[in-house]
């Protein structure tokens, strides 16, 4: 079943890379979260705990329901126009990403021999990440700057959960907290950006002098 | 022995009689979704008839290959259409190994359709022809990494075979068949010149592909290249459908039944598909079809690290 969610993961990974506007990254985010609630849930129904819940059900809540809300917010007051305006072609960021992928299986199987882990559920966690990467990369609006961090920070958590099958649960909550902190303060920069500048691409803050 | 060939012969003549049927369901869904009352679903008969009639011309510029052209592609398409399963009839060509000549014999006629579109000498077709030449570079390994990927998977290389070795019960395989099934119909749509790659309604010539390449034919030529369309869609159409008989129980019955609802259902799919989604732009295409191609490569990866 971990199988399945994280293939479901990869198509998600898959189509935030050819697609070309603005919504459909937070759509794809919140897609994201859900997986890795119903993950984090299946785990519970194994070995059922009450503070086993309160993570899942936190994730739904932040991942699923305020993060995207909030980014939609941004989207709406801003008034970002919904093209993302890629530095490089569309169609040459989806072989990349296919030759990552693969690599990344190949690697992670042959690290597998050596330590215990699941390869699905690691393999696309670290592409997860470097997905993100690319997309921070790749991309020149802020906003989506913001999501690309968002699902390399997805990726990590796929990953934690490949690793180790129980991470500390504390640590985790403060993971979330940071990433929610992260993301409001993202828009408030983006707030005070577009006071200063017109438009919210990077190639604006390539001419910042003193 | 003798009746599995009489079996084989009756979904030939199914499939060849049914797939100007198909064709008109989706056009009157499509019709219906867009808010008009559309064309009667007969209608691609009395379009076939109606060409049928009319006297052939040949551009004087032309040479023998534009007049064999239309005729290999009705047979290669019949040819392909002999390997695939309705229902639970084996196929009149079954063997280790066909995916791959089901593969080259749709190549085939391809092939002999760009080289008869060039043939001619008009620009216009010289450019769908490059067209075609183009997407059909990104389709194929659509096909051989699906079908490859589910043959790998069951073991077979032959499609009935591998049809034959799906078990829906088991629950990663399902994902797999469900994955390799969206881009079937990626490939479908695209193959079968069908919305998001090309608008099979429109003559506006820069927007087509397949329509501007039998633009100079008429009458027997272009009775024979729009039969064998309608065919290659309902073929693909069965290659989609294939993917959810329950082969573990063996019942005529039930195959004959989910022939049916699952072409029913595949036509609404279209329908809703072409009513949502424009034709997007050229140089988005490739990136479509790489798209279903990922999807591919997902599915075979994932079975190698699994297994």
């Amino acid at each position: 079943m971990e199988n399945v969610l994280s293939i479901l993961f990869c198509l998600s990974l898959f189509y935030v890379i050819v697609t070309s506007r603005v919504k459909a990254y937070v759509t794809v985010l919140q897609i994201q979260g859900v997986l890795l609630s119903v993950l984090l849930i299946i785990q519970v129904i194994h070995n059922f705990s009450v503070y086993g819940i309160i993570l899942p059900i936190t994730l739904l809540l932040v991942k699923v329901i305020l993060i995207p809300r909030y980014i939609n917010k941004v989207i709406s007051e801003l008034e970002i126009k919904r093209r993302i305006e890629p530095t490089i072609q569309q169609m040459i960021l989806l072989p990349i990403v296919i030759v990552t992928m693969i690599t990344i299986f190949i690697v992670s199987s042959i690290l597998s021999k050596n330590t215990a882990m699941d390869v699905i559920p690691f393999a696309s966690g670290f592409s997860s990440i470097v997905v993100g990467i690319y997309i921070i990369m790749f991309r020149k609006k802020l906003i989506v700057h913001v999501c690309g961090f968002l699902i390399l920070e997805n990726g990590i958590f796929l990953f934690g959960t490949a690793v180790a099958s129980e991470l500390p649960m504390l640590i985790e909550l403060g993971v979330l907290l940071d990433v929610f902190v992260v993301v409001f303060l993202m828009g408030i920069t983006l707030n005070r950006i577009s006071s200063t500048f017109k438009g919210f691409e990077v190639s604006h803050l390539g001419r910042l002098k003193d | 022995m003798g009746i599995d060939i009489l079996q084989g012969i009756i979904s030939i003549i199914i499939i060849l009689g049914l797939s100007p049927l198909f064709a008109g369901l989706v056009n009157k869904q499509k019709a219906i979704l867009t808010g008009r009352i559309g064309a009667p679903i007969l209608q691609p008969y009395y379009d076939l008839q109606k060409i049928f009639k009319k006297e052939t011309i040949n551009a004087t510029s032309s040479s023998f290959i534009s007049r064999i052209s239309p005729l290999i592609n009705l047979v290669t398409l019949v040819i392909a259409a002999a390997m695939l399963p309705v229902g639970f009839w084996k196929p009149l060509i079954s063997f280790s190994g066909d995916i791959i000549l089901f593969a080259y014999i749709l190549g085939l006629a391809r092939f002999f359709q760009i080289l008869a579109a060039m043939d001619i000498g008009s620009s216009f077709e010289g450019m769908g022809a490059a067209r075609e030449a183009t997407f059909a570079l990104f389709a194929e390994p659509i096909f051989f990494f699906t079908i490859g990927s589910i043959s790998f998977i069951s073991g077979f290389t032959s499609l009935f075979d591998i049809y034959h070795s799906i078990e829906l019960t088991n629950i990663s395989y399902g994902v797999f068949i469900i994955i390799c099934s969206i881009s079937v119909f990626m490939l479908a749509v695209s193959e079968c010149s069908r919305m998001p790659v090309d608008d099979p309604n429109t003559h506006l010539e820069l927007t087509m592909i397949h329509e501007v390449m039998i633009l100079d034919n008429s009458g027997i030529d272009l009775f024979l290249y729009q039969y064998s369309s309608y065919i290659k869609l309902f073929i693909y159409a069965i290659l989609e459908i294939s993917f959810f008989y329950p082969f573990s129980q063996q019942s005529y019955l039930l195959g004959i039944l989910i022939f049916i609802t699952g072409s029913a259902a595949l036509t609404f799919v279209l329908g809703v598909v072409e009513t949502i989604i424009s034709r997007s732009k050229m140089k988005n295409i490739p990136q479509y079809l790489l798209f279903a191609t990922a999807i591919g490569i997902l599915n075979l990866l994932i079975y190698t690290f699994t297994k």
